[in-house]
């Protein structure tokens, strides 16, 4: 068989898969709609706001930080697990890294990006 | 184990090491420096890293190297190219040393000098993976710079083009996934095998690889972003992205299409290119007509002068490809002598971005409106500017690849685009009959020293017609 068979075969399960779960039960459910059927959910609690609310800007910062501590951290398993293969190549590598990105921690931190108003 | 990459590899990435580090000082040197110094002080780095990085770039030229299996060649080609990027990239910085709040000039420039590292490492870049690389760093810094202002417009622009730049990445990323998966091989030099030209794969993906190209280098039709996000990002920004993104964007596409196609159906595949460049010459320079925004009015000009050095391209000839780096380089001067006069005139706010502040600026400011007539004439091509000579090349090595099509749009394109160019130029020098902006901008050393010697070097440009001839063979 073609290599790229299988990704056919793929791409046909993948839609009509997904077809099957959108369109089928539009067509065989008893459609009943009440008031409390349409509100979004929030684990049985009434929602206060509408789901589309704004919040302050500064969670997105916050995340953006998290993001940047989280690769951090990721990019750290691959080398713990092959330090002894890498040696000292790997440790210069993993050195500049952390030089880099103290360098934007220390930016950050002065600017008061950690800073919560 | 021992360390992947030679010495010789390393060297290959200094130019690049410099500026990164470069950028790094500058962020350091600003949280410990007043807010007068912090104007100055990080512009005064950036372009001393610019130039350290221009001197190690220039040090490669003449030496071709494969380093990193292959994945980035220096030497010749990447040099040239390299040092254009760098020009712009100076260009653009010194305007910050006017323009801009200066709590503000360390992040931007700082991010400025990283997008010109992944420009610069477009232009060596021969692997998929490598362009993919170098191309997002660019992106993705002009995304944050683009936004970079307290104007309603920049946010705009700065979403606009992260949303349809990505749409162009996506292509581009998909086609170089059929590529691979045509040919087993993420090298550009493995493509040229000829018995893949009757792959369909191949064929969808150097088209998908080509429309994400096409649509960086904001040819028509994939050209209705530019002149939104000129207008909308802040003036350095828009003087970057007009020529170093151009610059390090038409080193893939012409390492791609002289080094990544089969000789035997690179015309038939790259037709539609060559379609699209002439297309784009007349609709470009259409565009700028109406225009009353001197940003907009050159990201109009912008998409018409890319289709030029496409022209030169056209055909796949070595001579051509001197031709298109003459007169990018070219083109990287006037616009950045361009911006550098719009920066000269303009206060916080860019007035000098609209056209109605060139009125009566001959009078005002003659040695500014006599640069700026420099400019405006070389973009028009008449001489004797570098803009001049730099036609008649292309014209000549169209009509001698059998492209006398492109020619031919060439010409009627320059035809239309005058009345534009020449509009400017009126303003600046006629009788007013209304109001005149009267007030006269401070006196702006480094956006008059930028302007001087970018006036200088479109005339002298024109006179010595430096085409580099050793920058081939682009891959191995």
């Amino acid at each position: 068989m073609n290599p790229y068979g299988p990704v056919a075969i793929y791409l046909v399960v993948a839609v009509a898969a997904a077809l099957l779960f959108s369109v089928v039960p539009g067509l065989l459910a008893r459609a009943k709609p009440n008031a409390h059927k349409r509100e979004a959910y929030e684990c049985g609690v009434e929602p206060t706001s509408p789901v589309a609310g704004r919040f302050p800007i500064r969670f997105y910062l916050i995340a953006m930080l998290f993001v940047v501590f989280d690769v951090e951290a990721a990019s750290f398993y691959p080398w713990a697990v092959q330090m002894h293969a890498l040696r000292v190549f790997g440790l210069l590598e993993m050195i500049v890294f952390i030089i880099v990105l103290a360098i934007g921690y220390a930016y950050v931190w002065k600017k008061g990006g950690f800073v919560w108003r | 184990m021992r360390a992947p990459f030679t010495a010789a590899d390393w060297a290959a990435i200094y130019p690049v090491g410099v500026l990164t580090a470069a950028a790094l000082l500058v962020l350091v040197a600003d949280l410990f420096s007043s807010r007068r110094e912090q104007r100055y002080g990080s512009v005064g780095i950036a372009l001393l890293g610019v130039a350290g990085a221009a001197y190690l770039a220039a040090r490669q030229f003449g030496h071709n190297h494969d380093a990193f299996f292959g994945g980035f060649i220096v030497g010749g080609f990447a040099a040239v190219f390299q040092e254009i990027i760098l020009i712009a990239a100076a260009g653009s910085l010194i305007l910050y040393a006017s323009i801009g709040p200066p709590q503000r000039v360390a992040g931007t420039t700082a991010i400025m000098l990283w997008s010109t590292c992944g420009a610069m490492l477009m232009a060596g870049a021969a692997n998929l993976l490598m362009i993919f690389l170098g191309l997002e760093l660019l992106s993705l810094g002009l995304y944050a710079l683009c936004a970079a202002s307290d104007r309603r417009a920049a946010r705009e622009a700065a979403l606009k083009y992260l949303i349809l730049s990505s749409t162009a990445t996506g292509f581009l990323l998909f086609g170089a996934a059929l590529l691979f998966g045509a040919t087993g091989s993420v090298r550009l030099a493995d493509f040229v095998n000829p018995a893949f030209a009757v792959n369909p794969l191949y064929w969808t993906g150097a088209g998908m690889f080509l429309i994400g190209l096409v649509f960086k280098l904001s040819l028509v039709p994939f050209h209705t972003w530019t002149p939104d996000v000129f207008e909308g990002a802040p003036l350095p920004v828009t003087a970057f992205m007009s020529v170093a993104t151009k610059a390090g964007t038409l080193a893939v596409f012409a390492r791609f299409i002289y080094a990544a196609l089969p000789a035997t159906i690179a015309q038939d595949v790259l037709l539609p290119v060559w379609i699209v460049a002439g297309v784009s010459m007349i609709v470009g320079n259409v565009g700028m007509l109406a225009q009353t925004d001197l940003k907009r009015l050159l990201g109009y000009s912008g998409i018409a002068q890319v289709g030029y050095i496409i022209v030169a391209l056209a055909g796949s000839t070595p001579l051509g490809l001197r031709y298109a780096l003459y007169y990018l380089a070219a083109y990287a001067f006037m616009n950045l002598g361009a911006f550098a006069v719009a920066a000269a005139i303009s206060g916080e706010a860019e007035e000098g971005a609209h056209l109605s502040s060139y009125r009566g600026l001959g009078r005002r400011r003659p040695w500014l409106a006599a640069a700026m007539t420099a400019f405006l004439l070389a973009l028009a091509g008449l001489p004797p500017t570098a803009g001049f000579l730099g036609k008649i090349l292309i014209l000549a090595t169209a009509v001698s690849n059998g492209y006398p099509w492109l020619a031919a749009l060439l010409i009627v394109g320059t035809a239309i685009s005058l009345y534009a160019y020449a509009k400017v130029i009126r303003a600046m020098y006629e009788r007013p009959e209304g109001a005149e902006p009267s007030d006269v901008r401070p006196f702006v050393p480094l956006a008059w020293l930028s302007a001087g010697i970018c006036a200088v070097a479109v005339i002298v440009m024109a006179f010595y017609p430096l085409t580099p001839s050793n920058i081939l063979p682009l891959a191995h």
